[in-house]
C-alpha cells in the first residue's frame, strides 16, 4: 500500500512525535503541579504561608492541574506532523 | 447497607471495633478475619474512593488509631483506595496473599514510620548535600531503616522516613530536636507516627 511513504516518512514523524510529546509533556507537566500543590502544603504547614493564601494557591493550583489532565488526554494520542 | 468495604491494613488476627470515623465518614471500623489476618475496614457505598484531603487523612486516621489503641499493634498498611465488593472478596486477597502480608508483619513487627524534612530558608546558604549526610548519619543511628522520599520543592533540603522500634521513638525525638538547634535557619518538620507504609511492600492483584 503506502509501505514505501511509510518508510519515508519514519524517521521525520518519529522526530515530530517525540517533539511534539515533549511540548505536550513541558506545557501541560501535571508532575510539575503537583509538586507546587505538596510544596505550597509544606509552607502553610511550617507555618510560612497563611491559610487565605495557602487556600488561594490551593484553589489556583488545583484548577490548573485539572486543565492539564484534560489536555493531556485530549493530546497523547495525537500527532502533528508539521511539514 | 452496602456491603462493600474499603480496607485500611492488615493485622494479627483480632476482633476489633473501634469508634473512629473512616473514609467518607464511615464507621464503625472493624475486622475481617481470615485465618491470623484481620483486615482492618469500614462499610462504603462506592468501590471507587475520592482522594480528597479528608479521605486520605481518614485513612491516615484510622491506621494511626489501629496502631496505638490500647496496648498497640503492628499494621501492614494497605495504600489509599483499597475497596473490596465484599467481605468474600477481601478474604481470598488476604488468601492470596498470605505469605506477603505475613512478612510484612514481621518486616515491621512492633515498629512505627517518623518522617523528617527539613526546609532551607528562602535565600538559605544550605545545600542538599551538606545537609544529607549529617542529618542521615544521626537519624540512621537511632532507627532500623531509612527511606529517601521525594525533593518536590527547591526549599526542600531533605525528605526521609524512618522505620523506628515504638521503645525508641523518644530516643529518636530527641535528635530531631537537636537538629532544630543545630539548623537554627532552616525548619524542621517531624510528623509522624504513621503505618509503616515506606516500608512494607505488599502488591495486591485485582482480583
Amino acid at each position: 500500500m503506502f509501505l514505501l511513504d511509510d518508510i519515508l516518512l519514519w524517521p521525520i514523524t518519529n522526530v515530530v512525535d517525540v517533539l511534539h510529546s515533549l511540548a505536550v509533556q513541558e506545557m501541560y507537566d501535571t508532575e510539575s503541579i503537583q509538586s507546587d500543590l505538596k510544596e505550597n502544603q509544606l509552607l502553610y504547614e511550617i507555618g510560612e504561608r497563611d491559610e487565605a493564601e495557602y487556600e488561594r494557591e490551593r484553589a489556583r493550583l488545583e484548577s490548573e492541574l485539572d486543565a492539564a489532565e484534560r489536555a493531556r488526554e485530549r493530546l497523547s494520542d495525537k500527532v502533528v506532523v508539521q511539514r | 447497607m452496602s456491603s462493600h468495604l474499603y480496607a485500611y491494613g492488615v493485622i494479627e488476627a483480632e476482633d476489633l471495633e473501634l469508634d473512629v470515623e473512616g473514609v467518607e465518614g464511615e464507621g464503625p471500623v472493624q475486622t475481617v478475619t481470615f485465618r491470623t489476618l484481620s483486615a482492618v475496614v469500614t462499610p462504603i457505598d462506592d468501590v471507587d474512593v475520592e482522594r480528597t484531603d479528608e479521605n486520605t487523612r481518614a485513612h491516615d486516621e484510622v491506621l494511626r488509631e489501629v496502631m496505638m489503641e490500647g496496648e498497640g499493634r503492628t499494621v501492614v498498611p494497605m495504600q489509599f483506595g483499597m475497596a473490596f465488593k465484599s467481605a468474600r472478596t477481601l478474604k481470598s486477597v488476604m488468601r492470596g496473599g498470605r505469605r506477603a502480608f505475613r512478612k510484612a508483619l514481621m518486616d515491621v513487627d512492633g515498629k512505627v514510620e517518623l518522617g523528617v524534612k527539613i526546609v532551607g530558608s528562602e535565600d538559605g546558604a544550605l545545600t542538599r548535600e551538606d545537609v544529607a549526610a549529617d542529618v542521615s548519619e544521626r537519624l540512621v543511628a537511632v532507627s532500623d531503616e531509612e527511606a529517601e522520599n521525594d525533593l518536590y520543592s527547591e526549599r526542600l533540603l531533605f525528605n526521609r522516613s524512618y522505620l523506628v522500634d515504638r521503645d525508641a521513638q523518644e530516643a529518636f525525638g530527641e535528635v530531631v530536636s537537636e537538629l532544630e538547634d543545630d539548623y537554627p535557619d532552616a525548619t524542621v518538620q517531624y510528623t509522624g507516627p504513621w503505618a509503616p507504609y515506606n516500608f512494607v511492600d505488599v502488591e495486591i492483584e485485582a482480583q
